[in-house]
């Protein structure tokens, strides 16, 4: 039997300033159509379509809309921020298409057009809170850019930090690609925080290290999306950041990769988007066509540990701290469900979660 | 700071729907369950087990009083209207049930969660105003008891100031609000026993005219 050709939409920013993150989740995508097409077990071969909006939020829309009616291709991996990716969810509804989200973001949300292949808050921002607060105190800051992921994981970091019996010390947000952080610096130097909790991201973020480094260097920095595919523009200032995230390089236990290794959680969430659609269509002719929902309705999606209610997955988080330039793992749970809405932990589920088993300190 | 939105508890939550069976009540359906409520659809009427419900979705199209085990406004929990014809005439029907949510039809990918938050925070507001005006009104009902009991208590040439203060102090040692006082002192009239009597802790004092 012949290989069905499939063409699959790649839409990553690999200009503007989050083109690292951009090229990571494209990097992770073309290696596993890569392989894919060279897997005699498949019987699809992928032909990727690329666009690249350069980091402008109004190309995405436009460009995405291209992809699903100027080519066959149904499915997109692809888009980085929660902006962008709420931009075009209306084109996936309008054409029958699907995103397939490879980065962390803040939760509230659950598209029947969108999978998303990376971690939401229950398994970057709750857990990193509940290691932290015990270790550095609750005397929290908070900055962040200034779009819904700042401000979303800031609302929620604040209130788990009030939960825990801390305090919010400050929040304070910059427009994506400014990097005029002063302030934040003044007032974190005033307020002498236990932590600063960074949400932000891009120049602004490596700007904000940068000076952290050079005039508060004692305080702990705690992010959710800073990862491996960053360390080439943060350098030597990111040294003793902590970070959480459902993979850090060499770590095992990432989702049908089999011991292979990725440079980022961000390459690995993209390559797992395509590996997980190539199974989902193998030995199902005109699968390619279907509707997400009945995509999913298969065992093998089970095997991905996709949650059917909400289209998120479960997935390990590892706390890592950057050393000598690399992420080390200090604290790791291995299975996490999905909880976008943050609505399971409310009814005092929190006291009998499993606590992260400390790795090294 | 800014004081932050209350997020109700929404796992194990439950919601009815009332409608008929429609790719509406699927839509809407995998966005409850997505958030972590049970779902349940009723239709034509709401059953009993309804008055439990934390939530009720109900179709605004073809909605009316009767499906409702409740006075118009009245329910029990908070009403989120599902809105197909934008006319006024149905838009006033929905708001007569109290709904203080809405959710426009075609339901597609979004748009519960923040029906659920917003229809709450203005149900528990609209019940606690509710509440307070009740309150208020009372108070204002009460305002001629208030009048007859310091006429009666400033019988005997004392004048209404201080027959007012010993008023007021009389509900303090009593710990009763100031309506409730005027209400005994006036039930008690110009009969039993003396006004005095009524409040021996405060009795004799406060009588006399300031200097």
């Amino acid at each position: 039997m012949g290989r069905r050709d499939i063409e699959i939409g790649l839409l990553f920013s690999r200009h503007g300033s989050y083109a690292l993150i951009g090229e990571a989740g494209r990097t992770g995508a073309l290696r596993a159509i890569e392989a894919v097409n060279s897997d005699p077990a498949l019987d699809v071969t992928f032909h990727p379509v690329e666009r690249d909006p350069r980091g402008n939020i109004d190309a995405y829309q436009p460009l995405c809309a291209d992809i699903l009616e100027a080519t066959a291709a149904r499915h997109v991996i692809g888009t980085t921020t929660s902006w962008s990716r709420k931009e075009i969810i209306p084109t996936l509804e309008r054409a029958g298409g699907t995103l397939w989200y490879p980065c962390p973001y803040e939760g509230f949300e659950a598209s029947d057009h969108v999978v998303y292949t990376h971690a939401c808050p229950s398994q970057h921002l709750v857990p990193l809170m509940d290691w932290a607060v015990p270790r550095f105190g609750g005397r929290g800051y908070l900055v962040g850019s200034n779009y819904i992921w700042g401000w979303e994981s800031n609302r929620v970091a604040r209130d788990l930090i009030l939960a825990a019996g801390g305090q919010v010390l400050g929040e304070r947000y910059l427009p994506i690609g400014d990097t005029d952080i002063e302030r934040m610096i003044d007032e974190v130097r005033a307020t002498r925080p236990d932590f600063v909790l960074n949400s932000l991201i891009g120049p602004s973020s490596y700007e904000f290290l940068a000076a952290m480094k050079a005039k508060a260097g004692s305080v702990p920095i705690l992010s959710c999306n800073l990862t491996e595919c960053e360390l080439p523009a943060m350098g030597q200032v990111a040294e003793g950041l902590i970070s959480s995230g459902p993979y850090f390089r060499g770590a095992r236990g990432w989702p049908a990769s089999d011991g292979i290794d990725f440079g980022s959680s961000f390459e690995a969430a993209a390559w797992l988007a395509v590996r997980m659609l190539a199974d989902l269509l193998a030995h199902r002719p005109g699968a390619e066509r279907m509707k997400l929902q009945d995509l999913l309705a298969s065992s093998r999606a089970e095997l991905y540990g996709i949650d059917r209610a909400t289209n998120h997955l479960t997935l390990p988080v590892l706390i890592a701290e950057i050393r000598g330039g690399r992420f080390e793992i200090i604290a790791r749970r291995d299975a996490v469900a999905p909880d976008p809405y943050l609505s399971r932990r409310q009814r005092g589920e929190a006291p009998s979660r499993p606590s992260l088993t400390v790795v090294s300190r | 700071m800014r004081p932050g939105i209350v997020v109700p508890v929404l796992d194990d939550a439950r919601a009815v729907i009332l409608h008929r069976p429609h790719p509406t009540v699927a839509a809407l359906s995998r966005q409850l369950r997505a958030i972590g409520l049970t779902v349940e659809t009723h239709w034509p009427d709401l059953r009993a087990e309804a008055i439990t419900a934390d939530y009720i979705f109900f179709d605004a199209d073809l909605g009316h009083d009767a499906q409702f085990p409740w006075r118009p406004g009245q329910s029990p929990m908070p009403l989120i209207a599902l809105i197909g014809s934008e006319a006024p005439g149905r838009i006033e029907w929905a708001l007569s049930q109290g709904a203080t949510g809405q959710i426009i039809k075609p339901v597609g990918d979004s748009g519960v969660f923040s029906a659920l938050l917003i229809a709450r925070q203005a149900f528990d507001a609209r019940k606690a105003q509710e509440a307070a005006i009740a309150d208020l009104r009372g108070r204002l009902s009460e305002r001629q008891t208030i009048v007859q009991a310091v006429a009666l208590l400033a019988r005997g040439n004392r004048d209404e100031t201080v027959a007012y203060n010993q008023l007021r102090q009389m509900a303090m040692a009593w710990r009763v609000t100031i309506e409730d006082a005027a209400q005994r002192v006036v039930s008690h009239g110009g009969h039993g026993p003396a006004i005095r009597d009524l409040c021996p802790t405060c009795g004799g004092k406060g009588l006399a005219r300031p200097a």
